[in-house]
């Protein structure tokens, strides 16, 4: 090891120390009695007994706990849907508000006003405009004589509709795309000008790569929570994944096994399940992003 | 130099901002008093919040100005579960906390509740002879006495009058008969085309009450000596799955009846008891279901949301020869939690609250059961007044009164077993499986759980 | 100066702007009904079936002597689109109304009563009685800000890490703080709970407040996302000069990093503002509780004061529109690079 490496690798270990204490002090606990518990018939009150691999050979049998599958079928359905729909909706909304144009800042304000807005007031908007019978939506449909879908109370409209809900909270997504617009050098447009590049072009060869370590972000990030999508569901099928357990996702059994049916040690092997399928996403989408993530730095 | 001082001048705002907002010692001064005058503290967990909470804050201030021995320091804890759970697991649990009988029966069952059958034994107004046998049964299984209930309920047919009028069915005369009820649904039911203008009546609306018709057909759930779920090959369980069905509509089928409804069309808002169900728009309320399943409660919610409603109450219809049974699901009750440090003192505070006063008026149970309008347990304070004088109230507590009532079956599954029902009716009235498959299938799934549950118990071997 | 027109390819076009008015019609949706719901009495907030909705709070118009003003809507081709007085009641479904100096009998459904605008602000005093609101506001904000400056020093530290030097385990290192998002959290409350108790938190803010200062995951990746963006050869340069990697980090990273920076704030604030669970669950007592559990006050078991709570959810969501409407300027004057051409 040189001088230079040693140098770095301290100061890379300095600088990361906050996290790594941080880690072993409050995260590390926590993470390692979840992989326990895993192994172990836990009813939260009493103390867990050891239980090997049942937790696990239940969830994978065949004949065995159909709901597991369908929460994850529920749940990959979800995410293959509302991640990338999230990504291009929050680039295009991006797009449009970093201009400099009269109102911006309203408009911004406003896009960004459903992350902001508390639950228990967004969720019972929803539940009306959602309403089959005398929702916004259905109303409006039925003014035009069109056909009026039960949405969130029908068995192949429930997911559409947490889909659709789920892309008006694409704010949070379109600041951090808004941060990365304005970390784009105005040197490469004006390069990219004198090439006499086009809007497209300019958009193509500039914008879009300037953007990708946001999309990366976005992406993963998105990735981690459409996995674990919870609150809005808990709230609206007020616990029960109803209709037919078609919004059952992952994470809502999990809850209901870990604190309504007390089996803990089962919530906890599911846990680590969905660890393991998300981070097998992630994995693949780091590795890939070296082909299509470019930090203007490098 | 500009930017140190600006610098300065932000570190210093925000350590000025940081001091002005440092917590202070989290205590009042009722607080600081009873600690002076060396009062035991004890924490009680309300799981209610709003004004059930403030209904049971106004009798625990009485309580702490009644002596001074005990001061009680109260926290609404919500509906969400975790909060409670962590801290009986975690070692930190309050000296009493309520909750629904259905948590007590899984969480009991798993020791996690002082025993409390010397004490209520030993208190004239606790004794097992005071309650409702069914509201007993909620709290005493395994061997002991669990918690104290604080309030039950009651669920009849409510129906509105006006839409009977309208439907040229006598407005005083509710149905008495399942096949009544049937005559009833296919009158009051009004379609235009594929669109539903009335719904007669629906048995999931607003709540899935599998449990509850079940047992109206006479059927059995559980059986507590063998510790099973038997309700798979129990013919009247199976006939009231089958008598649901058929007020579902299915568009394969030629036996629709006139009162048959798309599911799909019981909306989340109105099926979920969301936003619209503690509203005006109530489809009750605004004529759009003409006869419902409901609880007490509803008594003030009308009075609240829908003054103008012209509604009338009765016992639900049971089919011929079934044994009169009343329906009365849940309780909400008081225990102490294993861990808490005070447990001589919280008994205090629950010998005040269950006993009647001092100078002999009833006791603050039964004020708070007034308070929020719900069921008393205990048939001596049901029969107050206030109670049976109310001529809409009064049906709600005579159908406990006068019959033999039945609970929720009191098992550690409770919870899962009323998700399974609800699911499993689903699945019947979508056509998905028949009445004797969706039994079978709620009879083996909840023993399962069963098992598990009492295997970690170590009653029985897997 | 740079002009928009570099920054954005696109021309601000007439269809872009349209776009964005129909848009955000859609995005103010629900800030608009949990307003006008604020305003409203308890029997109009939910429409009844088949009713249009009503964004506008209104009143009944009621007589000197209390009946109300109505509308005749029914068949009576002599009586049709007719006003008059709400007179009594008859057998509690036939009114009696005045209409033209006559009584006649109508249905319900065969009138309407007429309205004005009227806003309840009574919903809005409720709301304040109901809670101790400067306790719960006071805790709200101490943990925010405390929350927030952690959270940013701690984070960019980090990522400045995974970022800015290269060194041996850094990007397994970095994938494990990426991997600590990916266990919900279900499962972790019980031996997290029984951490903070052990070392006596539970019962404080410490367990909400002090694990900010060790770096927040969300918004390490987030840093080192934008640090990565900024050319090597700054840091390159700074060490020549004998800079350390502190004063670079400090001088050179950090002050190119102000949307970043910003956006990290903003959001952390907004979590801690709005976080509901993690307070329930370690705050024991309420005159701890902060504004977004106070707001459980307003749910009871079977009904809800939907009133109240919607004034009370519009008096906590307005400062933070403020706050965003103020920062979000920084993101626009973040032109961090526009020095470094040369």
């Amino acid at each position: 090891m040189t001088r230079r490496e040693r140098r770095n690798l301290v100061n890379g270990l300095l600088f990361a120390s906050p996290y790594i204490v941080g880690f072993l002090a409050f995260t590390l606990y926590p993470l390692a009695a979840t992989v326990y518990y895993s192994f172990c018939h836990y009813n939260v009150v009493t103390p867990p007994v050891w239980a090997g691999l049942d937790n696990y050979r239940e969830m994978f049998a065949l004949s065995g706990d159909n709901l597991f599958w369908k929460s994850l079928w529920n749940t990959l359905y979800f995410t293959v849907f509302s991640v990338p729909l999230g990504l291009a909706l929050a680039i295009g909304l991006a797009l449009l508000l970093n201009q400099k144009v009269f109102g911006i800042s309203a408009y911004r304000t406003i896009f960004f006003l459903p992350s902001i807005v508390p639950l228990v007031a967004s969720s019972v908007l929803w539940l009306w405009v959602l309403d089959p019978r005398s929702g916004l939506i259905n109303s409006t449909l039925a003014q035009f004589g069109l056909p009026q879908p039960g949405w969130i109370a029908d068995e192949y409209w429930s997911k559409p509709s947490l889909v659709l809900m789920s892309l008006w909270g694409v704010g949070g997504a379109m600041v951090i795309f808004l941060a990365g617009l304005a970390d784009v050098p105005e040197t490469l447009y004006e390069v990219a000008e004198l090439d006499g590049a086009g809007r497209f072009r300019k958009f193509w060869n500039v914008t879009l790569p300037m953007l990708t370590p946001t999309i990366l972000f976005n992406l993963v990030m998105g990735l981690i929570g459409a996995f674990q999508y919870f609150t809005q569901v808990f709230v609206m099928t007020a616990g029960r994944g109803t209709p037919n357990d078609t919004t059952m996702f992952y994470a809502l059994y999990l809850y209901k096994m870990a604190f309504n049916f007390l089996r803990m040690g089962y919530a906890s092997a599911m846990a680590c399940v969905l660890f393991l399928i998300i981070l097998a996403a992630t994995l693949a989408v780091l590795i890939s992003s070296k082909k299509w993530v470019h930090y203007y730095g490098d | 130099m500009k930017t140190y001082l600006m610098w300065a001048g932000m570190v210093l705002g925000g350590a000025c901002l940081l001091i002005l907002l440092w917590p202070r010692e989290a205590s009042s001064p009722e607080e600081d008093r009873a600690l002076a005058e060396g009062r035991t503290i004890i924490t009680y967990w309300d799981r209610h919040t709003g004004h059930e909470y403030d209904a049971r804050v106004d009798l625990i201030e009485e309580f702490n100005r009644s002596q001074n021995e005990v001061y009680v320091r109260t926290l609404a804890i919500g509906p969400r579960i975790e909060k409670l759970l962590t801290a009986i697991s975690g070692g930190a649990p309050p000296d009493i906390c309520s909750m629904e009988s259905s948590i007590l029966a899984s969480l009991g069952s798993q020791g996690c509740f002082t025993p409390l059958e010397d004490f209520m034994s030993s208190e004239p107004s606790l004794n097992e002879s005071r309650f409702f046998p069914h509201v007993w049964k909620m709290v005493s299984f395994d061997g002991h006495v669990w918690a104290v209930p604080t309030t039950t309920d009651s669920t009849c047919l409510l129906w509105n009058k006006a839409l009977f009028r309208r439907a040229g069915l006598d407005p005083e005369r509710p149905p008495r008969t399942m096949k009544e009820l049937d005559e009833f649904a296919a009158k009051l039911t009004i379609k235009e085309g594929a669109r539903i203008k009335q719904i007669g009546f629906l048995p999931w609306l607003p709540w899935d009450e599998t449990t509850g018709w079940g047992m109206i057909f006479g059927g059995t759930w559980y059986d507590e000596e063998k510790d099973r779920v038997v309700c798979g090959t129990d013919p009247h369980i199976i006939e009231s799955l089958r008598w649901q069905q058929q007020y579902a509509y299915n568009p394969d089928r030629k036996d629709n009846k006139p009162y048959s409804i798309d599911p799909r069309w019981v909306s989340a808002a109105q099926g979920g008891g969301f936003g619209a169900y503690q509203s005006a728009s109530n489809p009750f309320y605004t004529g759009m279901i003409a006869m419902i399943r409901e609880g007490e409660w509803q008594v003030e919610f009308i009075r609240k949301y829908a003054p103008d409603l012209d509604w009338g109450v009765a016992a639900l219809p049971q089919p011929e020869g079934a044994p009169p049974v009343a329906y009365s699901p849940n309780a909400v009750v008081d225990a102490i939690p294993k861990g808490s440090r005070n447990i001589e003192a919280a008994k205090a505070f629950l010998r005040w609250f269950y006993s009647p006063r001092a100078n002999g008026g009833p006791s603050p149970a039964s004020d708070y059961c007034f308070a929020i309008q719900n069921v008393p347990p205990r048939p001596e304070e049901a029969r107050q007044e206030r109670f049976i004088g109310h001529p809409k109230f009064s049906v709600f507590v005579n159908e406990v009164l006068t019959k033999p009532a039945e609970p929720f079956p009191v098992i550690p599954a409770a919870q899962f077993l009323m998700e399974e029902m609800e699911r499993q009716r689903g699945r019947v009235t979508a056509f998905e499986a028949t009445p004797e498959e969706a039994a079978m299938e709620i009879e083996k799934n909840t023993n399962a759980q069963l098992d598990r549950i009492r295997m970690l118990q170590g009653r029985r071997p897997q | 100066m740079a002009t928009s027109e570099y920054r954005h390819p696109f021309r601000v076009h007439w269809a872009a702007h349209l776009s964005l008015l129909l848009a955000s019609a859609l995005f103010i949706l629900p800030f608009l009904w949990m307003l006008s719901t604020s305003l409203k009495p308890e029997s109009r907030i939910f429409q009844k079936a088949g009713e249009a909705p009503q964004w506008i709070p209104s009143t009944d118009v009621r007589t000197v002597k209390g009946h109300n003003v109505v509308t005749y809507t029914g068949e009576d081709p002599a009586l049709k689109g007719k006003s008059g007085v709400d007179f009594k009641t008859l057998d509690n479904e036939q009114h009696v109304l005045v209409i033209d100096g006559k009584e006649v009998k109508a249905w319900t459904e065969e009138f309407e009563i007429r309205q004005r605008i009227g806003f309840h602000w009574e919903n809005y005093t409720q709301a304040f009685e109901r809670m101790d609101f400067i306790q719960n506001l006071r805790n709200t904000l101490f943990i925010c800000l405390t929350v927030v400056l952690g959270t940013v020093i701690s984070s960019s530290l980090v990522a400045y890490s995974f970022s800015r030097i290269e060194w041996p385990g850094r990007d397994v290192l970095f994938v494990a703080v990426l991997a600590t998002m990916m266990i919900p959290y279900e499962v972790t409350l019980i031996p997290l709970f029984v951490l903070y108790r052990n070392i006596g938190w539970t019962g404080t803010f410490l367990p909400l407040i002090v694990p900010a200062f060790f770096g927040v995951p969300f918004y390490i990746f987030l840093l080192r996302q934008f640090f990565m963006g900024i050319p090597q050869d700054l840091s390159a340069a700074a060490r020549i000069d004998g800079c350390n990697e502190f004063a670079i980090f400090w001088r050179i990273i950090l002050p190119l990093s102000k949307p970043a920076l910003a956006t990290t704030a903003l959001f952390q604030f907004l979590f801690e503002w709005g976080d509901f669970l993690n307070p329930l669950i370690f705050l024991q007592d309420d005159r701890q509780y902060t504004l977004a559990i106070a707001l459980q006050q307003f749910q009871s078991m079977h009904e809800s004061a939907w009133g109240p709570l919607m004034a009370m959810s519009t008096v906590i969501t307005i400062p933070v529109i403020v706050l965003f409407f103020l920062a979000q300027r920084t993101f626009i004057q973040g032109i961090t690079m526009t020095g470094l051409k040369g």
